[in-house]
């Protein structure tokens, strides 16, 4: 195979896996605050990548209104389903919780399916599809364009946490729950902001890979690929959400090239298999000493 | 009492065949087969803690291992079949269950989800022995002298299993073992301390499990007489998971309760198939926030149903 083809190759790797990273990014904000995984994650990127879409249609408006409806009805659903429905749960088991986010998971996917039926929709792009040539290399500015977006997510991201009260608050929470309180920290708020915080990373992810997907009530199922990602740059870590999400799209897009093409989709899975048995804290992290 | 209702459930369950219509029969034989497998993963969920979202991939091998040692070997007696399918079944959850041993809580429901996958996979890409999604049709096994053709034989078949594996479950959750699982539970550290050796105890919650789960994949590929990757995706793990959940963690009666409920709640809901996942979702959410110990837990506050050991008791939070 010629390095042309492998530039074509990584960089579509790079593009599904920024949206991996986004979505690992929105796990862990939520596990951060909460201490739960959020089994509806996936569902809740969906939901909001409809919403933005129907409004489109309805409006006849340009994608940028999909994008600000999808944002605003994610924000909207993470406060919702948090105030509702997990605040309740707060006392229970990671075990419970989790049981509690894939019933919401189930329950967000039927009612997409039952609202807007479960065909595939084609979702329109920010981005052109025509391939863009630099000198002998051929890329999709569709890619740059996810790679370039998501890259814009994550510094927006950052600088929330480092230099904002509200990021320095999530932080302190995500540390030391107690000690947070104590310091005049609104823990509650902080969960509320997490839900809606990863919700509107979400749909921003949504409408970014809905053109690539398709626009489909499965496609929640990116956040299982989200979650595998989180784990591979050491679950909790932000950077090693971006470094996870990005190494596993990659992975997912050579492996058909070395291995049967079939193997494609059990790719994530046997990563995530392979990286929780040999390497639980992931390839940057180290695994947390639980004290008793 | 207790014998009373011993006796008075084994007689409805015995003379169903003849009181039910040959579907209901169907029924009550899928809801048996769910049973065994709510069981095994309650064994490993609601005892040890240990939870699994990838019980579809071991019913997948059980099942198949059965309908292919069933097609390949005609001459094997089924109760033989559905041994081996039920070994074959718990060395892979030996397999599976060793490296989990590092893992815990959602890392492992987790690992166990990219597990049930995997088997779909794995079942879709060995066409040559799976016929990958085309599926294989289980012809009607043969019990000594009597060929398992009719509903009726195939529930008396599952039935007896099932009997035979309650009963099992039962010994072995008042056992040492049992005891050793619970404890495990409870705290890992404090029953460590107490000389409960984590490792074994944790990788023989897997293997049981595993078994349980692979007799009751042999059992689904008999009483449905065909199997296809389609029926075993994730939604199935997830329909375990709801069994357990609102039978009763920790529970083997609240496990057959749970299999009861959730089966005649699908098989009732087959014509809203769109609704089916909203309806599940809310059971789940509800019982969770509502009825944490399940419907064992609810049924344990009648008065006097505390002597009967079939509800273990499963501390409610």
């Amino acid at each position: 195979m010629t390095w042309v083809s492998l530039v074509h190759v990584v960089v579509s790797g790079l593009a599904t896996g920024s949206i991996y990273a986004l979505m690992a990014i929105a796990l862990v904000i939520v596990y951060n605050a909460t201490r739960t995984l959020n089994f509806a994650q996936g569902e809740m990127l969906m939901v909001s990548t409809f919403v933005g879409w129907t409004a489109m249609q309805v409006l006849q408006a340009p994608l940028i209104v999909a994008l600000a409806v999808a944002v605003i009805a994610a924000a909207l659903l993470g406060f919702v389903l948090e105030r509702v429905v997990i605040r309740h749960a707060i006392s229970a088991t990671h075990f419970d919780v989790l049981i509690i986010t894939l019933g919401l998971s189930l329950m967000l996917r039927s009612a997409a399916g039952v609202t807007w039926t479960h065909d595939e929709f084609p979702f329109p792009s920010f981005f052109s599809n025509r391939p863009l040539m630099v000198g002998p290399l051929r890329v999709a500015p569709i890619s740059l364009g996810i790679i370039g977006a998501s890259l814009g997510m994550m510094l927006a991201l950052g600088a929330l946490f480092r230099w904002t009260r509200l990021g320095r608050a999530m932080r302190a929470v995500a540390q030391n729950q107690r000690a947070a309180r104590l310091m005049g920290i609104s823990v509650e708020r902080v969960y509320s902001s997490s839900w809606m915080i990863a919700a509107v990373v979400g749909a921003v992810a949504g409408v970014l890979i809905a053109p690539v997907i398709f626009l489909s009530s499965k496609m929640g199922l990116v956040a299982i690929n989200g979650f595998t990602a989180a784990v591979l740059g050491g679950f909790g870590s932000m950077p090693g959400a971006v470094v996870g999400g990005m190494l596993l799209g990659v992975l997912e897009n050579l492996a058909p090239l070395y291995l049967p093409a079939s193997i494609k989709h059990s790719v994530p899975f046997l990563v995530m298999i392979t990286i929780l048995i040999v390497r639980p804290g992931g390839v940057l992290g180290r695994v947390a000493r639980r004290k008793v | 009492m207790r014998r009373a209702a011993l006796a008075t459930g084994a007689v409805v369950v015995v003379g169903w065949p003849w009181a039910a219509p040959p579907y209901f029969v169907f029924l009550a034989s899928l809801i048996a087969v769910n049973a065994i497998v709510a069981i095994g993963l309650n064994l490993l969920s609601g005892y040890t803690n240990q939870l699994s979202f990838g019980h579809a991939g071991f019913l997948a091998i059980g099942a198949y291992a059965a309908a292919i040692l069933t097609i390949r070997a005609p001459a094997l007696p089924v109760p033989v079949a559905l041994l081996l399918a039920g070994l074959v079944t718990g060395a892979v959850g030996l397999a599976l269950g060793v490296p989990c041993l590092r893992l815990e809580g959602l890392y492992l429901a987790m690992a166990t989800l990219a597990f049930g996958f995997v088997v779909v996979e794995a079942i879709l890409n060995l066409d040559g022995l799976t016929r990958g999604n085309d599926g294989l049709h289980v012809p009607a096994a043969r019990l000594g002298p009597w060929s398992l053709a009719t509903d009726t034989a195939r529930y008396y078949l599952v039935v007896a299993v099932a009997a035979l594996l309650i009963a099992a479950a039962v010994n072995i959750s008042r056992t040492r073992t049992g005891r050793a699982l619970l404890a495990v539970r409870e705290s890992e550290i404090a029953a460590q301390a107490s000389g409960v050796n984590l490792a074994a105890y944790k990788t023989l919650a897997f293997v049981v499990s595993a078994f349980y789960t692979g007799v009751a994949g042999g059992l689904f590929a008999l009483v449905v007489g065909f199997v296809s990757p389609d029926s075993f995706d994730v939604f199935l793990s997830v329909d375990f998971v709801a069994m357990i959940i609102v039978g009763g963690l920790g529970s083997i009666l609240g496990s057959v309760i749970g299999a009861a409920v959730i089966t005649t709640l699908n098989d009732s809901l087959a014509g809203f198939q769109n609704y089916r996942p909203l309806i599940f979702g809310a059971i789940l959410v509800t019982s969770m926030l509502f009825m944490p110990g399940g419907i064992a837990s609810a049924l344990r506050r009648i008065p006097g149903a505390g002597a009967w050991p079939l509800f273990t008791r499963r501390d409610d939070r």
